[in-house]
């Protein structure tokens, strides 16, 4: 059994490869094969999670080292989110790419390989293999997206750049490893020290750009998302790119010696809060279908870094069945992230596909009549982002501000600290993506049309949206046993066995129950349904008693004006200006007016008109902006200054060396 | 907090005469135009028809009955801007219990542009008083605008007494001065009713409330009706006003007066009720006289002027009024310019009511004619300068215009509101004291 | 803040006991009563030319037509009928006599509505009195929630139109838009002359000539404007609490 599953995971891998291959000869050949690896692949992270760890074929690595493709726990929970993520992509990409070079495809499959690949590694040096492969593979696809102009390579190149940087982080960490533990085989090192520190002040930023957690933020998804990179291949960015990246951080972290400085997990914790928040605010305030939901992913990635900077705090301070508790929350989290934001970004090319435009203040609800799955499936995804139950995602964020609610526990007081500001600013962001996630919904699939333009339908965009909706749904209602599923990933993570906290209340049968430490809160997802079904048979047998259904419909009440009188409605722009407004500290807000203004009687005797524009700016891009304004000046700087290019100045420099190296070694001796 | 003292016009300001309200009035071609001009100390009427650069229905006169309608009460600049868009408030909705629009141009939240729109309201009476006898078109005059009933009355009989060339008992005129100043109190409580209302000052609601109701009871126990409809007319509803009714009014007033008191110290202790209006819906003394606004809405911009004061009739030629202003021009000062005119106002009736005149006591000179059958009437209505022109031959209305305080204040409020946020809405509006009713016609 | 507890506890209690007990003088100057003749035979037929809006025939007094301007007084008529004067059909305005039960036979109270209304206020073209009467049933002297009325921001939230004013023509879509609104069971109450007959103003052109042609209404409340007294019966006679009802019922 166990080495069936290991052909399949091989076979898996190498099928992403030769779908890569065969994209050349033709478009769908690559996709149709890419989703048949995505099937396998899945095939083989559920396999390993029932029946144990899982390794392929082994060969000796350039320096020695047995490697081999295997899943353990931890990568096979991986494996198991990214498998249902491509399932859906792959069959989108089917029906959505109609270009006519087969780049994107080839691309697109290169990168699921790719991280298939870094997942299923047994040795860093494979890892780095992959990660760097998936950094270029992706690369390549932005550079797909539609008009390419220079706003795209220029975003494509924002990419590479951190990309890169975040390379030569992961370098840092994986030679820090190699200096402890002796090998490029993914083993335990024992030793803390300051070596250990570095190693994960590294991986958390190298891997943190990966995931595009503040204040890196703008490596990944602003500029990427902004200059339309195609669906398909934002929902892999989105999803299973920050997975990878995410997939890092915990191997990482799993390696270095246990118990952690307290410190570890609440650096990790502070910028994971204020990831949650600005991601949070970001997506409020955006305007862009594929901008939203990117400021999202931000925002679900730092509730990760919270759960686990939560995990790292309470292992430090010996509080373990509050570290097993905030590791199931952040594995939960990653799971129930990266589902529901492919069903949002493939609606979001579904709605690209009908509308062709990005903008949610022109697509004012003119997808209305959609296609249903590609409706509910979008309801589902924005539903269950914004914590709504009994959707996946509330699941996971209840687990996240239990695990915050219980930061009392924490020894030291500031510790504390930051586990009540985290908490404060978890819950104002869940606040605000309240506000992105019904403006998305709204103003695209939901409320009364009003802007006016063509709109299309295609049913094979519009399936995988529903079905990785029906899958968010499951993920959410099912739990507890979805929960019982990824103990071993828990498990491997920590190193010990592990129970999932699940148990029983009241009637609900054991089990069924999400338990967050002994005597804390508790949570029955599928109680939600039930509850609701309950409800719902109630007011059926009263219909079916003769009730009857009253249904009456009439037209919006506009305070006795016409709806949509003039044409005009509320804008998704006016419907986060309150935010804005309120948070311009922050946003930087400023109102830029041109024309002719005030307003004096004597003026408004002629026609008078102005134009107002309300502007929000990201000071971390102005931040990076100026960095590179900086770095350019002192290379310039440099350049006029030291490397003249003259000869007599160059033999000084070395002269200049050459006494310092003697005076030196003269010193040593 | 600011506590205006009573502030008198100096006595070097002359009054000016009654008949030179027709002061530079050219009546060939029937059009003339409304100017304020301050240093004659009140509006006059311009020469040569409206200016075509105001040719609109906000900033003229007109003499035409009607323009299009609905139709914007106030002219705007056009505002473009991405997100930004139209918000439709009204014509219905509690909270302007009245039939009428306001354009709201906006990204969200911040008030753009205001386009007050109006004609929802329009009874036609402009043209329906055509042919009526003076009494029968008093009826609807007076149903114009309910809440400003005794204004509108006065000023219409004002207008037709002096096309008429007709003397009325000095009584008479008293009378009108009473129904105004009770009904001045009225609206005044009832707009700082519905500012308390829209600052959530429940009890100071359910006080000032109590106290506009118990002027309407007042009203009605001495002219027999609470909105005081037919109250001025010949053959309207009893009026009680001998001494022994007179004196008992004293007493109920004087009662009225000092619950008054007590509510608006109230009030000014109320940091939120204060803080909510201070600086809201601003008005400047510039763009106050430049749009020439009328009655609490010009003198909380710090310009002293008050037709009591200006135009020498009964009972105000006899009588000590204050004359209170204020210089801050938002939405606080126009509340406590009301207030302060309460207490005038009370002080006006406590006098009123100790000197009132012996039946046949003598007539009051009318004001000249503009015209040969054509007569202008005015009052300082509770929220401005009310303007009558109405023409009539043997007995019966041929012709009927006015210019309401409403229709005078309408850009004033919709440049204040300009790039406010949305909340201030309600305090700004109330604090106007606007009627859709007497703008409508 | 202490010292509005003061002002209100030391104002003590202003509420009127309506419906409970009859309507005070206080809340009912002479012009809240409708007019009623004397001797019909005689009073009638001399009254007639007096009244401006043609509400007096030979044979009646039609209160829906009536603006309370008084001319009728002293000819034969006088304010003398109930405050009470409300009522659930239009004809029943012309039988309206003096006395304490105005009209005979009033109508059952509407199905489907129960004790509590909530009430929107529709202006089509008023002169504000009414609007102002309406509100003033919020005021202490009547504080209406007592009974169980509110006023609601929206007809969706509402029961009842209030409606005031004379229909003008650019009032009659967001009329119809507010009733379609309106969630059922619904009731529309005509509140003064000018929604019932055009009042003073029926006539002119442009105007509609009564509210019951646009849509159904279910309480007719006379009165030019009616007192806050005379509306609370309007309203109460549409769930059956008006005083009379509950007299009939003891």
């Amino acid at each position: 059994m166990t080495a069936l599953l290991g052909f399949v995971l091989t076979a898996a891998v190498v099928g992403f490869f030769a779908g890569a291959a065969l994209s050349v000869v033709r478009r769908d050949l690559g996709y149709a094969t890419a989703l048949a690896a995505s099937v396998l692949w899945l095939v083989a992270a559920v396999g390993a999670l029932v029946a144990g760890p899982v390794t392929g074929p082994s060969w000796s690595g350039p320096l020695g080292d047995a490697e081999s493709l295997s899943l353990d726990g931890l990568s096979a929970f991986f494996a198991l989110a990214t498998a249902i993520v491509w399932v859906a992509t792959s069959a989108y990409s089917l029906a959505y790419d109609d270009r006519p070079s087969p780049l994107l495809a080839f691309c697109y499959a290169l990168t699921l390989g790719s991280i298939a690949l870094l997942v299923a590694s047994s040795s860093l040096l494979l890892f780095l293999v992959g990660w760097e492969t998936m950094t270029l593979a992706s690369y390549g696809m932005i550079l797909q997206a539609h008009g390419r102009s220079g706003r795209v390579f220029s975003a494509a190149f924002v990419f590479l750049a951190f990309g890169e940087a975040s390379t030569l982080l992961v370098l840092v960490a994986v030679a820090g490893l190699h200096a402890m533990s002796g090998s490029f085989l993914e083993v335990p090192v024992a030793t803390a020290g300051a070596l250990a520190s570095i190693v994960f002040v590294a991986a958390l930023i190298g891997f943190g750009l990966k995931m595009g957690v503040a204040p890196f933020h703008m490596s990944e998804w602003l500029p990427i998302a902004h200059s339309s990179a195609p669906s398909n291949a934002s929902a892999v960015l989105s999803s299973t790119l920050t997975l990878a990246g995410a997939y890092g951080l915990f191997r990482v972290i799993s390696l270095l010696p246990s118990p952690p400085p307290v410190w570890w997990g609440a650096l990790m914790l502070g910028i994971g809060a204020i990831s949650v928040l600005l991601g949070a605010l970001f997506a409020a305030v955006s305007e862009h279908s594929k901008g939203l939901p990117a400021y999202s992913t931000i925002e679900n990635n730092g509730l990760i870094l919270v759960a686990l900077g939560i995990a790292l705090i309470a292992r430090a301070d010996g509080l373990a069945e509050l570290a097993v508790f905030a590791l199931f929350a952040a594995f939960y989290q990653a799971l129930a992230h990266a589902i529901a934001k492919t069903a949002l970004f493939l609606s979001a090319g579904y709605l690209e596909h009908g509308t062709h435009t990005f903008d949610l203040n022109s697509t004012h609800g003119r997808a209305k009549d959609a296609d249903r799955a590609a409706r509910l499936g979008t309801i589902a995804a924005t539903l269950s982002l914004a914590a709504a139950p009994p959707l996946a995602g509330f699941v996971s964020e209840w687990m996240v501000l239990e695990a915050l609610f219980q930061s009392y526990r924490f020894s030291a007081e500031w510790v504390q600290f930051v586990g009540l500001l985290a908490g404060a600013a978890v819950a104002l962001a869940a606040g605000l993506i309240l506000v992105a996630m019904v403006k998305f919904l709204g103003f695209s699939f939901l409320w009364k049309p009003s802007a006016t333009g063509p709109t299309a339908r295609a049913r094979g965009l519009a399936a995988p949206v529903g079905a990785v909706g029906a899958v968010v749904l499951a993920v959410g209602v099912g739990a507890p046993w979805l929960l019982g599923l990824i103990t071993p990933s828990v498990a491997a993570f920590a190193h010990t066995a592990v129970a999932a906290p699940v148990g029983s209340l009241l009637s609900i049968p054991d089990g069924w129950s999400i338990l967050s430490g002994s005597p804390f809160g508790i949570l029955s997802p599928p109680a939600v349904p039930i509850g609701l079904a309950a409800g719902a048979a109630v007011a059926l047998g009263y219909f079916a008693l003769g009730g009857g259904f009253g249904a009456r419909r009439v037209e919006p009440w506009m305070a006795g004006s016409p709806p949509g009188c003039d044409g005009e409605t509320y804008t998704s722009f006016g419907y986060s200006t309150g935010i804005r407004i309120m948070m311009r500290s922050v946003l930087q807000t400023r109102e830029v007016r041109t024309g002719t203004g005030a307003g004096t009687r004597a003026e408004l005797a002629t026609p008078v008109s102005y134009n107002v524009d309300l502007e929000v700016l990201d000071v971390f891009k102005v931040f990076y902006d100026d960095l590179v304004r900086f770095g350019d000046a002192v290379a310039a700087a440099l350049k006029a200054g030291i490397m003249t290019g003259r000869l007599g100045q160059y033999l000084a420099y070395i002269l200049v060396v050459t006494l310092v190296v003697v005076i030196y070694v003269a010193a040593a001796a | 907090m600011r506590r205006p003292g009573w502030r008198v016009e100096p006595a070097a300001a002359p009054r000016a005469d009654r008949a030179s309200r027709a002061l530079a009035y050219a009546p060939e071609d029937g059009a003339f135009s409304l100017v304020n001009d301050y240093s004659e100390g009140m509006s006059v009427l311009a020469p040569g028809g409206p200016d075509p650069a105001f040719d609109t229905p906000w900033a003229v006169w007109r003499t035409a009955a009607g323009a299009a309608r609905p139709h914007a009460l106030a002219p705007a600049p056009e505002v473009e801007g991405y997100g930004v868009f139209t918000f439709p408030y009204g014509p219905l909705s509690m909270g302007v219990p009245e039939a009428g629009r306001f354009d709201v141009r906006t990204y969200g939240e911040r008030v753009l542009n205001l386009v007050p729109v109006g004609g929802f309201k329009s009874r036609r009476v402009r043209a329906a008083v055509v042919g009526q006898t003076v009494v029968d078109a008093a009826l609807r005059v007076e149903r114009l605008a309910g809440n400003f009933s005794a204004a509108h009355v006065a000023a219409f009989l004002d207008a037709v007494e002096s096309a008429e060339g007709r003397a009325v008992p000095t009584e008479e005129w008293w009378v009108r001065g009473l129904a105004q100043e009770l009904q001045r109190i009225y609206n005044h409580v009832h707009v700082i009713a519905r500012v308390a209302e829209a600052a959530s000052q429940n009890v100071g609601l359910a006080q000032t409330h109590a106290l506009a109701e118990e002027v309407l009871r007042t009203q009605g126990a001495v002219f027999g009706h609470r909105w005081l409809f037919g109250a001025l007319l010949p053959g309207g509803p009893a009026r009680r006003l001998d001494p022994t009714d007179r004196r008992a009014l004293a007493t109920r007033l004087g009662r009225l007066g000092d619950e008054f008191e007590r509510l608006w110290r109230l009030f000014l202790e109320s940091r939120t009720f204060v803080d909510r209006i201070q600086g809201t819906c601003p008005v400047a003394r510039d763009a106050a006289v430049e749009w020439g606004a009328v009655g609490p809405t010009l003198r909380a911009s710090g310009v002293a002027w008050d037709d009591r004061l200006r135009i020498p009739v009964a009972p105000y030629t006899d009588l000590f009024l204050p004359l209170p202003h204020e210089s801050g021009g938002d939405a606080l000062a126009r509340v406590a310019t009301r207030a302060e005119e309460v207490r005038a106002s009370f002080l006006v009736l406590e006098q009123m009511l100790e000197r009132w005149p012996a039946a046949g006591a003598g007539d009051e000179p009318p004001g000249s004619a503009v015209a040969p059958g054509r007569g202008l009437g005015r009052v300082e209505a509770p929220s401005g300068d009310l303007v009558y022109d109405v023409r009539v031959a043997a007995g019966r209305v041929v012709g009927l215009d006015l210019r309401s305080p409403s229709q005078a204040n309408w850009p004033l409020f919709a440049a204040g509101m300009r790039d406010a946020v949305f909340t201030d809405f309600h305090f700004a509006f109330e604090s106007f004291g606007f009627a859709f009713a007497e703008t409508d016609g | 803040m202490a010292s509005w507890i003061e002002q209100s506890v030391s104002r003590g209690i202003l509420t009127s006991r309506y419906p409970k007990a009859a309507a005070t003088d206080d809340e009912t100057p002479p012009t809240g009563r409708p007019p009623v003749p004397e001797s019909p035979a005689t009073s009638l037929p001399a009254a007639r030319d007096r009244c401006p809006v043609g509400a007096i025939t030979e044979t009646a007094v039609d209160q829906g037509k009536c603006i309370r301007c008084a001319r009728c007084v002293g000819a034969g008529l006088s304010f003398s009928g109930s405050v009470e004067a409300a009522t659930r059909s239009r004809s029943d305005l012309l039988r309206i006599s003096a006395g304490p039960t105005p009209v005979p036979d009033g109508a059952p109270p509407l199905a489907g509505l129960g004790r509590s209304l909530h009430l929107f206020l529709v202006d089509v073209g008023s002169c504000n009195a009414c609007n102002l009467e309406v509100l003033a049933l919020a005021n202490p002297y009547y504080d209406l929630q007592r009974l169980g009325i509110f006023f609601t921001n929206s007809p969706r939230h509402a029961d009842v139109l209030v409606v005031v004013g004379v229909p003008t023509a650019e009032m009659v879509e967001p009329l119809r838009r507010a009733y379609d609104a309106l969630p059922a069971p619904k009731a529309v109450v005509a509140v003064g002359a000018c929604p019932i007959s055009g009042g003073v103003f029926a006539g002119t052109e442009g105007l509609a000539s009564a509210l019951d042609g646009l849509v159904p209404v279910d309480v007719y409340v006379p009165g030019c404007p009616p007192t806050p007294t005379a509306i609370l019966d309007g309203l109460l006679k549409l769930n059956g609490r008006d005083r009379e009802t509950r007299e009939g019922r003891r």
